[in-house]
C-alpha cells in the first residue's frame, strides 16, 4: 500500500492559536485545518493559513462531504474543496464515514448508519467517485456515535476495513472515537484497532470527550484522558510510524497545553520505538 | 429499512426534536450496554443540533441578543432553527438568512431595531470573508493631472456595505461588543429615525463607521461609479444637502485612509476607463 510520508506531530489549525503559532514558532510539526473554515472568498482565515502554509506541511479535513448520504453528491462543495486543495497542496484530503443530512438539508453533524451490505455499497461507490473527482486518495475517518441499529449486519471495523479496501482509499483513525463508540455501544476498542487495515491508516486523532456516566460524548473539550492514551499505545504498536495529532475544538487551553500532549506522544513512541530495538537486539 | 428511508426519519426526529413520534426511530436502536435510554442517546442528536445551530447565530449576532434580552433572542433562534433549516455544507452561511427571515416573519418583522441590528451584524460577518483586494493610499491621486479630478471615478473594496439602519443601531452595538458592556443594553427606540453606515474589512477585521447624510449619498454615488465632479452636482437632486468639493474632497480622503479604495481611473466621457500605472 503506497501511503505519504508520516508527517510527525501536528495539531489542529484554530483561530485562537494563530498569532502564536506565526509569533513563536512552536514546535508543531504539521497542522490540520477543517476545510469548511477556508472554503471562503478571502479574508483573515486564508491569509492566515497561507502564512502558516508556507512554513508547516498542512491536511485538509472536512466535515461535510457527507459521504453515506443517500442524497446525490454535492458537487458544488467538491469543487470548492478541491479548489482550497489546489491552493494549499495539502499532504492529503480527510472526512468521514457519516452523513450530514438528506433532502438537501444538513444537521452540520456527523451521523451514523446502520452498518449493512446496502451502506458499505453506497459509501464505497461514493468514495471512489470524490476520489476521482478529486483526483486523489481521500482518507476517510472513523466517527464516534451515540447510537447503533438492529438493522447492522456486520461491526463498525468489519465495515471500516471492507469499505476501505473496496473504496481503496486510506484511513484516519481517530482514536478517542475509537474509544468513545467504544464505550457506547460495548465493543472491544482493541479489536477494533486490530481490525482495521494498518497498511491503509495514515492519519491518527487523538482528541479529550465528555463523560455522562451511562455514554460518553466526542466533544473535543478535554485533555486526552488516560484510557485514550492506553488505546493510542496500542494503535501505535499496530500501525507504526503515523502521522498523528491532538484535535481541540472547544475549552481551548493555553497552546503550552496542546505542547505538552504532543510531547505525550512523543514521549511514547520513544519509549514503543527503545522496546522494539530491545527485542530485536 | 433501506438506508435513504433511515435517514429521512433519523433527520426528522433530529429536525423535530424528541417527543412521541420518536418511537418508530427508538425501536431500530440496540440497547445500550450501559444501561442509557435509548431516548437519552437519540437526545444527544436531537439537542446537539440545536446547541450547535444556535451557537452560529450567537456568535454573529452578539448586538441582536442584547438589545433583545437572552429569553427574546433565543426564542427568535429556535424560530429560526425550525423554520430555516441549514441547507448549505459549509455552517458559515446558515445565519446568512435571519434579517430576511425576521423580516418576513410577521412575530419579528415590526421589531425595526432587531431587524436593522440583525442587518448590521450580517455585514460585519459578510465583510470578514469576502475577497481580498489590495487598498490604495492617496497618493494613488498624485498621478492623475489636476485636469482629470472632476473626471475620477474609484472601486471599492468587495467588502464595502453601506445601510440604512435604525437610529441607534451603531451605538447599540458598539455597546455590545464592548469590552466594558453594561449589563444591559438599551434597544434603540423605535420611530422613523434612520442612520448611515459603512461596513467593509481593513487588515483582515470588519470594520464600521457611521456616515452623515451627505457622506451615505457621495459614496453610494461614488461606489456606483460616477465621477468626483459628477457627485457634486448630483447629490443636490437626492436632497441630502448641498456638497461641496471641498466636503466631498474631504470624504474622498477618509475613504482612502479607511482602505476602501482599491481603484482610480478617469472616467471618459464615453464611459471608458483609463487607469494610470501609479494607480
Amino acid at each position: 500500500m503506497e501511503k505519504p510520508p508520516p508527517l510527525g506531530y501536528g495539531l489542529g489549525l484554530r483561530p485562537i492559536y494563530y498569532e502564536e503559532i506565526l509569533s513563536s514558532r512552536p514546535p508543531i510539526d504539521w497542522f490540520e485545518i477543517i476545510s469548511e473554515n477556508y472554503m471562503l472568498a478571502g479574508g483573515r482565515p486564508l491569509a492566515m493559513l497561507e502564512r502558516i502554509r508556507a512554513d508547516y506541511p498542512v491536511v485538509m479535513h472536512g466535515v461535510s462531504m457527507s459521504l453515506a448520504s443517500t442524497d446525490p453528491l454535492n458537487f458544488d462543495y467538491l469543487r470548492q474543496l478541491k479548489a482550497l486543495a489546489e491552493r494549499i497542496q495539502p499532504a492529503w484530503v480527510s472526512d468521514h464515514v457519516a452523513w450530514t443530512g438528506v433532502h438537501g438539508v444538513t444537521l452540520h453533524d456527523l451521523l451514523p448508519i446502520p452498518y449493512t451490505r446496502e451502506a458499505l455499497a453506497h459509501i464505497v461507490e461514493r468514495i471512489q467517485r470524490v476520489q476521482d473527482f478529486l483526483k486523489r486518495r481521500l482518507v476517510v475517518e472513523n466517527a464516534s456515535t451515540y447510537v447503533s441499529f438492529v438493522d447492522s449486519e456486520m461491526s463498525e471495523h468489519e465495515f471500516v476495513r471492507e469499505m476501505a479496501e473496496r473504496a481503496d482509499c486510506l484511513l484516519l483513525l481517530d482514536v478517542n472515537n475509537v474509544f468513545v463508540s467504544s464505550f457506547n455501544h460495548g465493543f472491544d476498542p482493541v479489536a477494533f484497532i486490530d481490525g482495521v487495515p494498518a497498511d491503509r491508516v495514515v492519519q491518527f486523532h487523538m482528541a479529550g470527550h465528555t463523560d455522562h456516566e451511562t455514554h460518553r460524548v466526542d466533544t473535543h473539550d478535554q485533555p486526552v484522558c488516560d484510557e485514550v492514551w492506553a488505546l493510542y499505545e496500542h494503535a501505535r504498536r499496530r500501525c507504526g510510524d503515523v502521522s498523528a495529532m491532538i484535535e481541540r475544538d472547544d475549552n481551548y487551553p493555553p497552546l503550552a497545553e496542546l505542547l505538552d500532549e504532543l510531547q505525550n506522544m512523543r514521549d511514547i513512541d520513544a519509549r514503543l520505538s527503545k522496546e522494539r530495538a530491545l527485542s530485536a537486539a | 429499512m433501506k438506508l435513504a428511508d433511515f435517514q429521512s426519519l433519523f433527520q426528522q426526529r433530529v429536525l423535530a426534536g424528541s417527543g412521541e413520534a420518536d418511537k418508530p426511530l427508538l425501536k431500530k436502536l440496540r440497547p445500550s450496554p450501559r444501561g442509557a435510554a435509548p431516548e437519552t442517546l437519540l437526545d444527544v442528536y436531537q439537542t446537539g443540533y440545536r446547541i450547535r445551530l444556535a451557537d452560529f447565530v450567537a456568535q454573529d449576532h452578539p448586538g441582536l441578543r442584547a438589545i433583545l434580552g437572552d429569553e427574546a433572542f433565543d426564542s427568535l433562534v429556535d424560530d429560526y432553527i425550525d423554520q430555516c433549516p441549514s441547507r448549505d455544507p459549509n455552517a458559515r452561511w446558515f445565519t446568512t438568512g435571519l434579517p430576511d427571515f425576521m423580516r418576513e416573519n410577521a412575530r419579528w418583522r415590526d421589531d425595526v431595531a432587531a431587524v436593522s441590528m440583525a442587518l448590521f451584524e450580517r455585514a460585519m460577518v459578510d465583510a470578514f470573508d469576502t475577497a481580498d483586494e489590495t487598498p490604495l493610499t492617496v497618493q494613488a491621486l498624485a498621478g492623475f493631472a489636476p485636469d482629470d479630478w472632476a473626471r475620477l471615478a474609484f472601486e471599492f473594496d468587495p467588502s464595502l456595505m453601506l445601510l440604512e439602519l435604525a437610529a441607534g443601531t451603531i451605538e447599540a452595538y458598539g455597546a455590545a461588543i464592548s469590552e466594558e458592556a453594561p449589563a444591559n443594553v438599551d434597544k434603540p427606540a423605535a420611530g422613523d429615525h434612520i442612520e448611515y453606515a459603512a461596513v467593509w474589512r481593513v487588515d483582515h477585521e470588519s470594520a464600521y463607521r457611521q456616515l452623515e447624510p451627505d457622506e451615505y449619498v457621495a459614496l453610494s454615488e461614488a461606489r456606483a461609479g460616477h465621477a468626483f465632479g459628477d457627485i457634486c452636482q448630483m447629490t443636490a437632486f437626492q436632497q441630502a444637502g448641498e456638497i461641496a468639493p471641498e466636503r466631498l474632497a474631504q470624504c474622498l480622503s477618509s475613504w482612502f485612509e479607511d482602505g476602501m479604495i482599491i481603484g482610480v481611473r478617469v472616467r471618459e466621457d464615453d464611459q471608458s476607463s483609463n487607469t494610470p500605472s501609479s494607480a
